[in-house]
């Protein structure tokens, strides 16, 4: 697993610290319910009672670029930066419409967030991984603040995505089809800000990613040849069964590398898939690891589908701004995406970032 | 301990030619059996490329890659070593990105080696009947060394987005998704003036001019980009690379022009400035010390 060197280490001297988080929820809301009665066949399939899912938010004036740009201006407001300390500016969404389904490959879209929202000195690029995309966007900008190359970095994203669960309405047949993961997608717009700590804050931790290419077909998505958007094909339980068989490992791996026991955790932020499989994952990790974190994992895909790479930003905000992070809490951030992606962010919660959730309040 | 460039290799078309994937993959490969390493020796594979196999969207295409090379791809076991892989986007400056994000890692001591690769092909299906970027597919292995010398530094900026500038969409026209990739007038100019910019500024921070340098590889091999380039560093046209007629290669172009100044890589000592221009604008350089 690739990951920081240790805390101290003069190659990365600085701390990087989580400074900010802010999201974009389209007001839009979508039942379970009703996507399933727009299925063109008829599946049969209980999507809530397997997934937990009860309804997502559909963009229906926000496009990829417009989910990105609120959300950062969001992270910005609630942190009190101004777009013009950002040094960095990543954007990592799998989706880049603009213009409706309009998918842009050039320029990028860190380039078009950064303009937007006034980010004029921020060098910016576009990270693409799959769902691990943010915390892949992390990692790197703690790499940068860590080794001092900058103080401050923005990373967004802004996934419109929930186009390929209207597509996938049109061809899923029964249970057993690819294209079911599909309609477990929501739409919304993420960011976080990595800055340089203060003195004695505590910050991240560990970043740590690998890819565990073997299953790196188990999900593919592409334009949709006949159909505005996209299509995506996954082999939903194929991919499930390597997720429980690999997380303990590298957790176990994450944890030793940051010096942590896995009850040195308070909470646990899984990306959002199902709200069955992320209790299934929980209970097989506790049991190879012997612990458990301090509190039940968090689970915000009943309220927000799958919002692709953007599910642990959205979940960070609905606890920062629940007041169930508090100063002093560690969080772990785990990845889970097609690739197959099996990453970590753990991270202290210190009294700026918990003050963030005050700018809304 | 700085940043090295240990090997390079360049695949155009051929047999591969209709699959990205397949051309960074063979390069990849190629460019690992000059460094003298193992695909399991590859800590970080990072691509930069943006037209792939009927576009796919997810997962990076880094990962098919990794795969398809065997760098570390079973499941992670005790005393396993692990590959990290995605993609980063940045148009024609993609393979500079890709560099400095593999550069502080590298720099940090978290890997010991990473992979860059960045590759174009015609993403077939219909979806773009006049593809105009030529098939072709680059890779470069990066190490660290002790000592001095190596990659020295980067500098990247994001100009005005008032002037021409190449987009690429996909969009649904009633029948299919389609590719759209336009390069109007003056963009490349554009581009060019930025990265001379970046590069001048570049070299400032080191307490060079471009008199200094040996060797300068730049993308895209335009003669809109590279005359204008050249002009602003104060070079003669020929120091800074030579225009192509035809496709030119796009995220691999800077790889393109490097093997051509540099073959085998071998710099022999020089001071050698990287240098990319495009889409936004958005401008790139780095500087590599004997």
């Amino acid at each position: 697993m690739l990951t920081e060197v240790a805390p101290g280490d003069e190659r990365a001297p600085h701390r990087a610290r989580i400074a900010g988080v802010g999201r974009t929820l389209p007001p839009t809301r979508l039942t379970t319910a009703e996507l399933m009665r727009s299925t063109r066949y008829r599946t049969r399939i209980d999507l809530e009672r397997l997934t937990g899912i009860r309804e997502r938010r559909v963009a229906t004036e926000h496009d990829s670029l417009g989910l990105a740009v609120g959300a950062a201006r969001d992270c910005l407001a609630r942190s009190g930066r101004r777009a013009a300390d950002v040094e960095l500016l990543v954007s990592c969404s799998i989706t880049k419409y603009r213009d409706g389904t309009v998918h842009w490959l050039e320029p990028t879209t860190a380039a078009a967030v950064a303009r937007e929202i006034g980010a004029d000195r921020a060098v910016t690029f576009d990270i693409a991984n799959a769902c691990a995309g943010t915390l892949t966007g992390v990692l790197v900008a703690n790499n940068w603040v860590r080794r001092g190359e900058v103080r401050c970095a923005l990373v967004v994203s802004g996934e419109r995505i929930s186009g390929l669960a209207t597509n996938a309405a049109r061809h899923v047949r029964s249970i057993a089809s690819r294209e079911l993961a599909s309609l477990t997608l929501g739409d919304a717009g993420g960011a976080v800000l990595v800055e340089r700590a203060g003195e004695g804050e505590p910050g991240i931790a560990l970043a740590g990613f690998t890819t565990v290419a073997a299953h790196s077909r188990l999900c593919l998505a592409a334009p949709a040849r006949r159909e505005p958007g996209a299509r995506m094909s996954t082999r939903a339980r194929a991919i499930h069964r390597v997720a429980i068989a690999d997380t303990p490992v590298l957790l176990r791996e994450a944890l030793d590398a940051a010096g942590l026991a896995v009850g040195d955790v308070d909470h646990v932020i899984p990306h959002q898939t199902s709200a069955r499989a992320i209790r299934t994952g929980m209970r097989e990790v506790t049991a190879a690891l012997g612990a458990a974190p301090r509190e039940p994992p968090v689970v915000t895909v009943d309220r927000y589908g799958n919002t692709a790479s953007t599910t642990h930003v959205v979940a960070l905000v609905e606890e920062l701004d629940a007041g169930r992070l508090r100063a002093g809490d560690r969080v772990a951030l785990v990845a889970l995406a097609s690739g197959l992606e099996i990453g970590f962010v753990i991270f202290t919660v210190d009294p700026r970032l918990e003050a963030c959730r005050a700018v809304r309040a | 301990m700085p940043s090295v460039l240990e090997s390079i290799a360049v695949v155009a078309g051929g047999r591969w030619r209709r699959s990205a994937r397949r051309l960074a993959g063979v390069a990849a490969r190629r460019a690992l059996r000059q460094a003298g390493l193992r695909p399991d020796d590859v800590d970080l594979l990072v691509d930069a490329g943006l037209y792939h196999d009927r576009l796919l969207g997810e997962p990076a295409l880094a990962a098919l890659i990794q795969e398809d090379i065997g760098a570390n791809p079973e499941d992670p076991h005790p005393g396993g070593h692990g590959t990290f892989s995605f993609d980063v986007a940045n148009g024609a400056c993609g393979m500079l990105t890709g560099l400095r994000v593999a550069d502080g890692f590298l720099q940090a001591g978290s890997i010991d080696h990473a992979l860059v690769v960045a590759s174009d092909a015609d993403p077939g299906h219909g979806m773009a009947p006049a593809f105009p970027f030529a098939p072709v597919g680059a890779a470069l292995v990066c190490g660290r060394r002790a000592g001095t010398g190596g990659i020295a530094g980067f500098r990247f900026a994001t100009g005005s987005p008032a002037g021409p500038t190449p987009t690429a969409t996909v969009a649904f026209d009633g029948r299919c998704n389609r590719l759209t990739v336009t390069r109007p007038p003056g963009a490349d100019a554009a581009a060019g003036a930025l990265a001379g910019e970046v590069a001048s500024g570049l070299l400032a921070e080191h307490d060079l001019t471009p008199g200094d340098l040996d060797l300068v590889a730049a993308n895209p091999l335009s003669a809109g980009f590279l005359g204008v380039l050249a002009d602003r560093l104060g070079l003669p046209p020929d120091r800074v690379g030579r225009p192509r007629d035809g496709r030119p290669a796009h995220t691999a172009g800077l790889a393109v022009a490097l093997q051509e100044a540099a073959p085998g890589l071998h710099l022999g000592g020089r001071t050698v400035l990287l240098v990319s221009g495009g889409a936004g604008p958005t401008a790139a350089a780095a500087l590599v010390l004997p």
